[in-house]
């Protein structure tokens, strides 16, 4: 017991008469063990051993932290192997502990500068972004065509069995739900009506529109977050490409050329899923189809058709955006993607109530 | 006083990040046809000042033309004209990972130029060669040491012909052998189409083996430690950090 209490760093601090702050070490130093504390006075140090059995880097560390501030210190009393793993290390006269927590209005001073911040870059983003459209249609913009194609397979036609699946349990739910309060006032067959009507005006576009922000923002925030850590966008910047022509302008058209498309493909698909519902056991086929065709008007298919075109825009742009502007870490690109997806929904249904409230408005 | 020919003129140049200043009162010019070696320790902001000249971030405060015009206050057409007629090697080579080393070389030649493919390939599979990775065209740069992807980063960057050429420490990661054949292109390139170059560099010998300038960044002072002729720095003049920094890495 007392061969360990004797084994045990410690740390002794006398001041002399002259005003020099004498400190005495020993014992075996360990990273396993708690270290002494020390408080040091003035600005002349002399550190001396005595007992001083073994050490690992925790008394160098130790010595380091207490004592680079001090003006006069003196390591002569160390061993000259401890003096040498001292002296490398370079003063720091800062350290990261010194500064303040900030207080609440700070906190909320400086969150309200980074939205500020925020806002202002996506609002140069699709200032930059429009520029690469109009540079583009002048044929002056450097487009990667071979993403273009890329970009329909596989924010497109890849697409399909997601938005199918998705479409046709929509339809299904709408019947479904719509049946159970059109049977009691003996309604059922409006049930076609329902479903078309919804499927065409509003859900075609917003399911894909959500699938597209779930599959397709989130890739490309990926990529171009990727992108910007390996420094392949100021590659591209460097070689006198402007990235926003180059990355996004390709995947912005894709995507709006391709969800207008998967959007027609869900509602075709939806009004089906409906009918597997309603067919069940209320209508014919030839029923539910007769009354469903009669519901929709064109004034309805270009209302859905709008929309999604400008979700498929949001979509896209979303994970344009949230990708060019991530942070050059891994944690940045999980961030980017996460955020991609996020803003593209929020916009998209933002979108969605502002388009009821324009339409309305001109009685479409 | 700068000429109008000349390819880089700093005119009290500020640089950093957001509103921190990095390194202030950087001054100099830069002739056709020289080469430019920018040296300091690590962390004092020789890639910073490389990505201000080279018209990829703008400085904080003061000028800097880069052939003939101040990118800071260009057009984007403008501006990317002038990068098209530069060449910048990124301290990661900043390869495109989805393309391999040929289309790497090959993508800003077609973008840019209108000779038929066949050439374009054969330009590219020459550039790669110069650069000693005639063996490697068709691999990917995730299947490349790092040192072979700065050489393929060196080979993209010359991609267009460029007038001016940056190259944030080309040699770091490479065995002697390859940094001398580096060295050595480097010279070439200047003596057959009168390249300027601008470097960043730790490594002594090749410094002096290249360099007709060169900068020492100061960090304690926050500015150009010096300016002028590497030989210069060796000998002459009082005992300096420059002298000290060039005397240690020779020792090592």
């Amino acid at each position: 017991m007392s061969h360990d209490a004797a084994r045990l760093p410690f740390a002794r601090t006398e001041i002399r008469e002259d005003g020099l702050a004498l400190v005495v070490i020993g014992g075996a130093w360990s990273r396993d063990q708690p270290l002494p504390a020390i408080v040091v006075k003035g600005d002349r140090v002399k550190v001396t051993a005595s007992d001083l059995e073994s050490f690992d880097s925790s008394l160098p560390a130790w010595l380091y932290g207490n004592f680079r501030n001090i003006r006069d210190l003196d390591l002569s009393g160390l061993p000259e192997r401890l003096q040498s793993l001292v002296k490398i290390a370079e003063k720091a006269t800062l350290t990261a502990g010194d500064e303040e927590p900030l207080g609440f209005l700070d906190q909320f001073g400086a969150w309200g500068v980074d939205s500020g911040a925020s806002w202002g870059r996506a609002f140069e983003h699709i200032g930059q972004t429009a520029l690469g459209f109009l540079r583009m249609l002048v044929g002056r913009a450097k487009v990667n065509w071979p993403d273009f194609r890329l970009q329909l397979q596989t924010a497109g036609v890849d697409a399909l069995p997601i938005v199918a699946l998705l479409g046709f349990l929509t339809g299904l739910i709408m019947a479904y739900v719509g049946l159970i309060q059109l049977r009691q006032v003996g309604a059922t067959v409006y049930v076609a009506n329902l479903v078309s009507l919804a499927m065409t005006r509003e859900m075609g576009a917003l399911m894909t529109g959500i699938i597209a922000c779930g599959r397709t923002s989130t890739a490309f925030a990926s990529q171009l977050g990727s992108m910007n850590v390996s420094q392949e966008t100021d590659a591209l910047r460097a070689l006198g490409i402007n990235p926003v022509e180059y990355l996004a302008v390709p995947r912005i058209l894709a995507v709006t050329l391709m969800v207008p498309l998967l959007a027609v493909f869900a509602t075709f698909i939806g009004v089906i899923g409906g009918m597997v519902v309603a067919c069940a056991g209320d209508l014919s086929v030839e029923q539910y189809l007769t009354q469903a065709v009669r519901a929709i008007s064109f004034k309805s298919f270009l209302v859905g058709f709008i929309k999604s075109v400008a979700f498929g825009f949001i979509a896209a742009w979303a994970g344009c955006y949230r990708g060019a502007v991530a942070r050059r870490s891994a944690l940045g690109v999980g961030e980017a993607a996460t955020s991609a997806a996020v803003i593209g929904i929020t916009f998209i249904v933002v979108a969605d109530a502002v388009f009821a409230v324009i339409f309305n408005l001109f009685d479409l | 006083m700068s000429e109008p020919r000349d390819i880089l003129v700093c005119d009290d140049l500020s640089i950093g990040y957001a509103s921190t200043v990095v390194m202030a009162r950087i001054s100099f010019v830069l002739p056709p046809g020289k080469i430019l070696a920018v040296i300091g320790p690590s962390g004092c902001g020789k890639s910073t000042l490389m990505r201000a000249l080279g018209g990829l971030d703008d400085p904080l405060a003061g000028r800097s033309r880069l052939l003939g015009v101040d990118l800071a206050e260009a057009g984007v057409g403008e501006r990317e004209t002038i990068l098209r007629r530069t060449g910048f090697l990124f301290q990661g080579a900043a390869l495109f990972s989805s393309l391999s080393l040929r289309e790497n070389i090959e993508m800003p030649m077609l973008e840019f130029l209108s000779c038929p493919r066949k050439e374009i390939r054969q330009l590219a599979e020459y550039k790669l060669s110069l650069v000693g990775l005639a063996d490697a065209m068709d691999k990917l740069p995730s299947e490349i040491s790092g040192g072979m992807a700065k050489r393929a980063g060196i080979a993209r960057a010359m991609a267009l012909d460029p007038e001016v050429i940056f190259l944030d420490e080309p040699s770091a990661g490479l065995d002697p052998l390859s940094s001398g054949r580096l060295d050595e292109l480097i010279l070439r390139l200047r003596e057959a189409f009168g390249t300027t170059v601008v470097l960043v560099s730790h490594e002594v010998p090749s410094i002096l083996r290249t360099a007709d300038f060169c900068i020492y960044l100061d960090p304690d002072t926050g500015t150009m430690g010096a300016y002028g002729p590497p030989k210069d720095f060796l000998h002459a003049g009082p005992p300096s950090k420059v002298q000290a920094f060039f005397n240690q890495a020779r020792i090592d």
